[in-house]
Formats: structure tokens, sequence, C-alpha cells
């Protein structure tokens, strides 16, 4: 489903130039999940940025559901995103001025894939029957990380990258809500790509890897 | 389930919903705008059709008029014999200048209602209140047809008498507004003759005629009567673009600011929003859906900015018609009706504006939103850099501008022109106002001694406060430059008028009697214990170059003329060219029309049409002739009777002996006992009164305009405030929980704000000085045709700052206030995340 061919990535700051990734070589097979582990500065969230075509690699090739996300179009991207992917990202990034419901909607309205049914199953999964009115800034971060963690999965993705989803939240509750979402992510037939620090998270992913000096490493 | 697209609509519009200042300050910002440009424009439309409206107002359609050469009226046999001889298309009109017993004076027009052609009072046809009412118009003791704003005006209600000042008594009023009769009272002849005391009609209207038929009227006519070809709608509509022009500009730098806190405002709303557009880009959504939703968003607030818009403008124009109705009846004759109109052209006009208006201010920063990765898209940081990129390149278009600005200042050839490069330099100096903030920031802080901490750290907070006021800060440049520059203007032409004014008029009364001859009055012994001195006006009415000209006899002793103040002449002084005047007959004094409008210099010579072919004289000086919309020449007295037989009285200039202390009462009761009624005179303070009200008037708009541009500039401010509270609030939580108080934060708001309103301020007094400069030297030349001395005085600069810091105290109150209400959640939230 996902395939990476010896992909690089560098970056300059004040002409010093600093590479990120140098000849990353990945396969990901559909409905697994992976935990994508590394220091501080590894490039976990650049090879995140790079799967989702918020970036462009400087060379190398990912293949995604059969398409060369390097060669697509941001048009073409955009699509990609809207229907395949979902992206969960430490922040929440809820939209502030819409209700918990229309947010858990959004992305499912946007690619036309709505089930009510699974709405209703998350809703209830995720304890959010009773915030549906409300606005994002009137939840507690547990609470809008589910709701974030419900608009990633109602449209049943083939892919989210998840970077950090729990690392605002304190253990107890980072260990609730992983625990379901990982749960989820499987209900869903999705696979999982998740960034973190935390081995304990890692540990609800099927595999771990460890990313470091630009490349990738199993860890047994 | 509803199209994607409707999700990204809903999204972004529901920022709105939950930042109600926002879409106050983008509603303000719009609707002020469009409200001061359709304001004028609805006043402009609206005096345009009131201009081919007076082409058939009573009187005013006629084909020619028949006129008293030397003004004595026309008799009642004459018009008889007229009207035997088959000439139904002439009637008689009577028009008097009155004053009420309040002092207002008001225009009374009458004429003979059976007499009148079919196509020369067509809009009463319809009327059935003209049906049924018009029986008593005709028959004593009369109505007095007073249109309904003037009623108002003067607080008349139907069977009202008004009471004029010398204590006679209007036949009692009907308010009735016939559509050609403008602001003026409309009486039956037989009434007004009673009330003027006299057998005579003003002057015959002839309506349509023939060629024949007028060859055969024009055999008819006596020697003393003239035929004039009616071209009043013609000169009226010329007479008067040049204000209409100023209007426009006026309106249009008002448009300006508002674009200045739309610019604000949007820019506010993109970079608040700078979070949800980067979820939408992150959940899938392509660039130009973006673009397409904000697009939507834009054609919105388009619709609802000039529907909202419209309404302001529509009770701005009420509000402002009166006052500029009558300057324009006062000093051109011009009838403006009171009820106003809508066109589509001018709706269109106003949506077509804003949508320009609303899209030129948000497509850089959208751009420039949409061009950023999307992972760059939310960063502040970015923001600060962008600011100083934004700054220079400001500036660099500023100095293009201003250099394009100066280069095409020499070659200013009309009004249009002259706003155009007047445009250009107010928005260079507004864009290079950026770096001049950021330039005295930088100095404030070198000037900052290095110990007082608290002060570094206030001025220095000015840089993260800079992008947010920055626009702000142009609207209060612009407002504050508009607001010197035309009220500089207005005090120039007011100092140059009165000035002019008590030197033109010398005279102590000005009379103009039918009944009393200047013989008469030289010969009577009454006059001997107040009468200093007295000369004959006279004048010939003729057309020069196209326009209304007056040839003007006076007499060469009489005082005025002695010292009439001159902007140009030939020789070595004024008065060595007023003496060859004097004393050689083929010299004339021209006004400064003349000088402008057809380039006439002294030294030059103009050809007159006289009664014996064209005659030229040579011009040895140029006389300042303010608010004139016509040529004038001043030629001796005997010069002009010696050239046109059939010239006119324009009156008696009497000068009174100063050494009587009731000189004034001695005349009036030695006048009346000449014959001469109370209306035949005027005094100076009289004229004085009159011409400054009018003059008052006329600029009340400019006062409203220049005020409502700060109220603009005063809330793109509060916004800019509101938008630092708002985005700063976590950061000044966290400043609370380190101790600082809440009056010291303020200090911290306050502190850049006022350094950089100063800047501005001080921008702005070169600028106003310059705008104010351009328009007299420049602009009111071509518009109007004379010059006057700029009066530079720097108190309306010092009011403006105490303006200016009450505009800041308010909105930090303001702020202030939000801030008491928000800083407990803020500092809930920082716990929260610590």
């Amino acid at each position: 489903m996902l395939s990476i061919d010896n992909l690089s990535k560098s970056y300059h700051y004040a002409d010093v130039r600093q590479d990120v990734l140098s000849g990353l070589d990945f396969d990901m097979a559909a409905g697994s999940s992976i935990a994508l582990l590394g220091e501080s500065g590894s490039g976990k969230s650049t090879l995140l940025h790079l799967i989702a075509g918020l970036d462009r690699p400087d060379s190398g090739e990912i293949l995604f559901a059969g398409h060369r996300i390097h060669d697509e179009s941001e048009s073409a991207l955009a699509e990609m995103r809207r229907h395949r992917l979902s992206l969960v990202f430490q922040q929440f990034h809820l939209i502030a001025t819409l209700t918990v419901l229309d947010n858990i909607r959004f992305q499912a309205a946007l690619c036309q894939r709505f089930d009510p049914d699974y709405e209703g199953e998350l809703v209830a999964r995720l304890g959010l029957v009773t915030q549906l009115d409300k606005y994002p800034y009137q939840l507690s971060r547990g609470q809008q990380q589910r709701v974030a963690i419900a608009r990633a999965l109602l449209h049943k993705p083939q892919l989210v990258l998840a970077d950090e989803p729990t690392g605002n939240l304190d253990e107890a509750s980072s260990l609730e809500v992983m625990g379901l979402f990982s749960d989820l992510v499987k209900r869903a037939g999705s696979s999982l790509l998740m960034v973190t620090h935390s081995q304990a998270m890692a540990a609800f992913m099927d595999r771990r890897v460890n990313l470091h000096n630009g490349r990738l490493a199993e860890i047994e | 389930m509803k199209p994607p697209f409707y999700w990204i609509l809903k999204a972004l519009l529901s920022h709105y919903w939950r930042h109600p200042w926002q879409t106050l300050f983008l509603s303000v910002g719009l609707v002020a705008g469009v409200g001061l440009w359709s304001a004028v424009q609805i006043i402009n439309q609206h005096a345009e059709a009131s201009y081919r409206e007076a082409q058939s107002l009573l009187g005013a359609q006629a084909s020619y008029w028949i006129r008293s050469r030397r003004d004595e009226g026309i008799a009642q046999a004459l018009y008889i014999d007229l009207r035997r001889a088959g000439f139904r298309q002439v009637f008689p009109l009577v028009e008097l200048e009155v004053s009420t017993a309040s002092g207002i004076s008001i225009s009374i027009i009458a004429t003979d209602l059976l007499a009148l052609p079919d196509d020369a009072y067509s809009g009463s046809d319809d009327d059935q209140g003209f049906a049924d009412d018009w029986l008593e118009f005709v028959q004593p003791p009369y109505r007095a047809w007073v249109p309904a704003a003037l009623a108002d005006e003067l607080g008349l209600v139907s069977g009202d008498r008004l009471q004029l000042r010398d204590g006679r008594l209007l036949p009692p009023a009907l308010i009735q507004s016939q559509e050609q009769q403008g602001r003026r009272v409309l009486l039956d002849i037989g009434a007004a003759l009673a009330l003027a005391s006299s057998d005579r009609f003003s002057y015959l209207v002839v309506g349509s005629i023939s060629p024949h038929e007028y060859k055969r009227l024009a055999s008819q006519l006596p020697d003393h009567l003239e035929l004039i070809e009616n071209q009043q709608h013609v000169d009226l509509r010329a007479l008067t673009a040049s204000l209409h022009s100023h209007l426009t500009a006026m309106s249009l730098l008002s448009f300006a600011v508002g674009l200045f806190i739309v610019f604000n405002a949007v820019r506010f709303s993109l970079w608040y929003r700078r979070a949800t557009l980067l979820d939408l880009r992150l959940m899938g959504c392509a660039t130009h859906q973006l673009f397409s939703a904000i697009l939507l968003e834009t054609l919105i607030w388009s619709l609802l900015g000039t529907a909202l818009g419209f309404v302001l403008g529509i009770l701005l124009a009420h509000a402002l018609l009166p006052g500029l109705g009558a300057s324009l009846q006062s000093l051109y004759a011009a009838t403006v009706e009171a009820e106003l109109g809508l066109s589509a052209k001018t709706v269109i006009q106003a949506w077509s504006i804003t949508l320009l208006g609303l899209i030129w201010a948000l497509s850089w920063p959208l751009y420039r939103q949409l061009q950023q990765s999307s992972l760059e898209a939310g960063s502040s940081e970015r923001m600060l850099r962008d600011e100083s990129s934004a700054r220079r390149w400001l500036a660099l278009a500023a100095l293009l501008l201003a250099l394009v600005a100066g280069l095409a200042y020499a070659r200013i050839a009309s009004v249009t022109q002259g706003f155009v490069v007047l445009g250009m330099m107010l928005f260079a100096a507004a864009w290079l106002l950026p770096i001049l903030l950021a330039a005295g920031l930088r100095l404030v802080a070198w000037l900052v001694p290095r110990k007082s901490l608290t002060l570094r750290w206030m001025v220095s907070d000015g840089w993260s406060q800079l992008p947010a006021f920055r626009s702000a800060m142009m609207a209060l440049l612009l407002a504050l430059t508009a607001n010197l520059g035309v009220g500089t203007l207005v005090d120039s032409f007011r100092d140059a008028f009165v000035g002019w004014l008590e030197v033109r008029q010398s005279a102590d009364i000005y009379l103009r009697a039918p009944r009393l001859g200047f013989q008469q009055l030289q010969a009577s012994p009454s006059t001997a214990s107040w009468l200093a001195d007295s000369h004959h006006r006279i004048g010939v009415t003729t057309r020069w170059r196209g326009r209304p000209t007056l040839v003007r006899g006076i007499d060469p002793r009489a005082p005025d003329s002695l010292v009439l103040p001159l902007s140009r002449w030939q020789g070595e002084s004024a008065a060595l060219a007023r003496q060859t005047w004097r004393e050689q007959p083929g010299k004339v004094l021209v006004n400064e029309q003349v000088h402008f409008l057809a380039g006439v210099l002294p030294g030059e010579n103009i050809e007159l049409q006289t009664d014996s072919g064209p005659r030229s004289f040579e011009v040895v000086g140029v006389f300042y002739d303010y608010g004139n919309p016509y040529f004038q020449f001043y030629l001796p007295d005997q010069v002009v009777a010696s050239n046109w037989n059939h010239y006119y009285s324009r009156g008696i200039a009497l000068w009174l002996n100063k050494d009587s202390d009731d000189a004034m009462q001695q005349a009036i009761a030695s006048l009346k006992a000449l014959g001469a009624q109370p209306g035949d005179w005027i005094s100076q303070a009289e004229i004085r009164r009159l011409s400054v009200g009018i003059f008052d008037r006329t600029f009340a708009i400019t006062a409203a305009m220049n005020g409502l541009t700060m109220i603009v500039a005063a809330i793109a401010l509060l916004a800019s405030l509101l938008a630092i509270l708002q985005e700063r609030l976590p950061q000044f939580a966290q400043w609370r929980a380190l101790g600082l108080r809440q009056g010291e934060q303020l200090l911290l708001v306050a502190t850049p704000l006022l350094i950089f309103c100063a800047i501005a301020w001080l921008l702005s007094i070169p600028l106003g000085a310059l705008l104010s400069w351009i328009l007299i030297d420049k602009l009111n030349v071509i518009s109007f045709g004379w010059s006057m001395p700029l009066v530079w005085d720097f108190i309306p600069a010092l009011q403006l700052a105490g303006v200016v810091v009450v505009i800041c105290a308010l909105t930090l109150l303001l702020v202030s206030f939000q801030w008491r209400r928000k800083m407990p959640q803020a500092l809930a939230q920082l716990g929260e995340s610590i």
C-alpha cells in the first residue's frame, strides 16, 4: 500500500545544509500499524509530511495506493489527502469556529463518504455523545483529541498519519485515548503510521521502526 | 450530505459568527467607505437630474427672454399687446428676493397660470392638487405654494402666512411641490405685483417659437427691450461640474480610508483563520477550492456592504443635501430638489467598487497565505519576516509613485488629472508610513535610557504591534491629511473671502430701486445729512469666449474702485495700474476667471462686441473675484455708456457719513421717503452675513466628510487594538501571571500606539500643507478660475493632535474593558497548559 524508495530530503539553514532523510527505504502493508520512533530532529515529522504530500522530497519516490506522490500536482495531492488519508496531530487542528459535530463530520463531508451508523459508533466509543453541540474551546484537551480522532476515521481512510497524537495529554489519558485510537483504526480497516517518542504508545502498534541518521531500522 | 464546497464555506464563514468584533469592523469599513462614496454619488446624480429638470423649470425652458435693457421691468401694456398680436407662447414672470422676519432669504416666482402655454408647466397637469387649488391660487386672497422642504426650513404649515422682514405677509401657504418650482415660493402674478407694489413684470418668457415668429416678435419689440436666447441649462452643468468633481474626490478619499479598514479587517480575518485554512488543506482542500470559497465570501461581503452602505449613503445624502442645495442655488441659481432617488447605475457602481475594493484588499494577503507551504502558513514568525519585507516593498512603491506624481504635477490640465496626482501623492505617503513608523520606533528606542528596562520593553513591544497597526496608521494618516489639507483650504478661502468682501463691497448700502433713480437721489436734499458719497453702477451682459460675461461700468472715482485689490497688473504697481485704468479709456480690468480660464495676461488686448462693432481693450490688471462663475470686465462707467447704448443699471453704491452715529437709520428713513421699498436695498453687513452664510453652507459638507473620515480612522485603530488583544491574549496572560499590573499592561500597548500616532500626525502636517497647496494652487484655479493666498495655521494641527489623543484614550478604554472580561479565561487556560 505504501512503498518508499531511496528517499532523501535536506534543509538549508543560513547556507548550512542539513540532511534529514538520506536514501530511506520503507514498505507498509494495508491494515498494518507502525510506530515511528526516533530522537528529536531525526526527521520523523518530515517523513510524515512527505508521505502526506505536504512537502516535496529532494530525490527518491513515494508510492501510495498506486500514486507516485512526488509527481502529483497540488490538486491531485489535495484529492488524495481528502479521500485516502487522515492526519492527526498533537495540536488537534480542530476548526475552532465549528461545533464538535461539524468538526467530526468535516472530512467525511469533504469526500462525500458519510456513514451515520459509523458516526454514531465513533461518537459513542469516544464518549462524545454529550459534547456534540459544544465548540472545541469548551472541551478538555483529551476530549479535543477524541474529536480529532473521530474526524480522522469517519471517512474510513486507507492510511492514518499521526504525529504524537497524545503528546498533549497526561499519561492516563494518553493510554486511554491510544487504546481507543488503535482499536478504531483497525475497525475502520485503515493503516496507521504514528510518530511517537513513547515506547508505551509504540506498544499499541504492530511494528516499530526507528529513524536514525536519515534511515529506518526495524525494532524487534 | 451537503456538497464539500458548502462545508468549506461553512468553516470559513463560521469565523465571523465567533468573532463578532471583526465582523463589525469589516462591516463598518465597508459600510463607511461605500456610504460616504455613495452619498456623494447620490447627491451628484441627483443634482444632475435636478439640472436636467431645471430645463423645464418655470421660465427656464424658455427659448428666449424679453428683458429691459435698463433693468426697469416690462410694462403690462406691452405684454397685452404681444398677446393680442398672436404671441400665445409669451407669458410674464415676476421674480422677487425677499427676507423673512427671521432673516432667511427666499425667492418668489410668480406667473399668470392662465397664460401659460401647454408645454410650460406640464408637470402640473396630472396633479390633482394643482387642479383643485389653482382657482384659489389665482383669486384673492391668493395662495402661496411652498415646497415641502422649504416649508420645513421655514417652519410653515398649510394655511400659515409667512411674515416678511418689513412686516408684509405672504398669502396663506399651501404646502405643495410642483416639480419645476424648485425651492421657490410660487405666487399668482397679481399677488406678486401687489407684494412688490409694482405694475411691471420682471421679464417675459418666450416658449417654443418658429424662426419666422421670432423675426416678427423681434421687430415688434421697442428699443429698450432685448430678446435674449436662453442658455441657462448649458451653463448650469458646466458651472457646477467642478464643485461636483471636488465632492467626488472627497468621497473617493473617504472610500480609500474605508478601504484601509477593510484591508485591515480582511488581513486580520485571514490571519486568524490561518489555522482553519491549514486544517482545510491538511484535510485535502485544494488551493483553488479555498480561493473560490474566499471569493464567494468576498462576493457576499460586497453585497452586504453595498446594501448597508447604501442605507448610510442615503441617510448622509439626506442630511447633506439641503445645505448643498441651498449653496448651489445661492452660488449658481441651480435648483436641487430635496427628494432623493436611486438609480440602478449608482447601485451597480457602488457594488462594483466595493467588490473591487475588497478584492484589492484581499488579493495580497490571500496570495501570501495560499502561496506558503501548508506547514509555514500558521507561523507567526513568518508573518513578522513578511512584515519587514512588506515595509521595504511598500516604501519602494511609495517612492516610485511619488516620483510619477512629481513628474505628472507640471502637466496637470484638468480637475480629474489633478485628483489622480493628488491621490498618487497621498497613497505614496501612506505606503511610506510603515517604514517611517519602524524608523521612528528605532529612534525612540535609541533615545530611551538604557537603565529604564520597563520603558525599553514597552517601546520594543512596538515591533510586535506594528503589523497590526500598519493599515490603521495609514488610514489615520489619510484622515489627518485630509482634515488638515481641506481645512486649510477652507480657512484660507474664508480669510481671503471675508477680507476681499470688506474691500470689494466697501459701500455701506447697495440700492436697486426701480422707482428711485440715481439723479433723483443725488438731487434730494434729504440725503445731505447721511450720504458721504454715491456712485451709480451700470452694466451690460454679453457672451465672451462662450461664457456669460458681465461688463460693468464703474465710476473710477468711487472709493472701492480706488483700492480694488489686484492679483496681477501691468506696470510697476497695482496702484499705477488702477490709475492707468482710470485715466485711459482703452484700458480694462478683468477678473481672475478671465486670466486663469481664458489665459489672458496683463498687457494683452481683448476684444469686446460693442454697439459700434468689435473694440479692443488693453488689460491692465486682474482683480480677485471669489466664487463668481462668470467672466467679468471693469470699465469706467463713461466708457460703458459710450460703447453700449442699452446698458442697464446695476444699482447705486452709497457710502454713509462716518460722522453721523445714526446715519444708517437716517438713510433708511430717507430712502423710504424717496419711494424705495424695503428689499430694494441691502447693507454691507447684510451682504457679509449672507455671503459668509452661503460660504459656510457650501463647506458644511466638507466639514461633515472630514468628521466622518476621522471616525472611520478611529474605528480602524480600535479594530487593530482589539486584534492585538485577541492575538496576544495568552502572552499578556503570561505576563500577568508574572506579576504585571493591568495599568502597566495597558501602558505596554499605549506606548507604541502613541509613538505611531505621533509619527502619523507629524507626517500629516507637511502632507496636509502639500494637499492644501495643490488644491489652492492647481485644482482651485483649474476648477473655478480664481486663486487665493494659502493661510497656514498651526492651531488646527494641534487640535487634531488633541482629537487623536482622545481617540487613542477612548479605544484604549474599550480595550481595557475587553481585557477585564477576557483575562480571567486566558489566565485559566494558561494554568491548564503549564
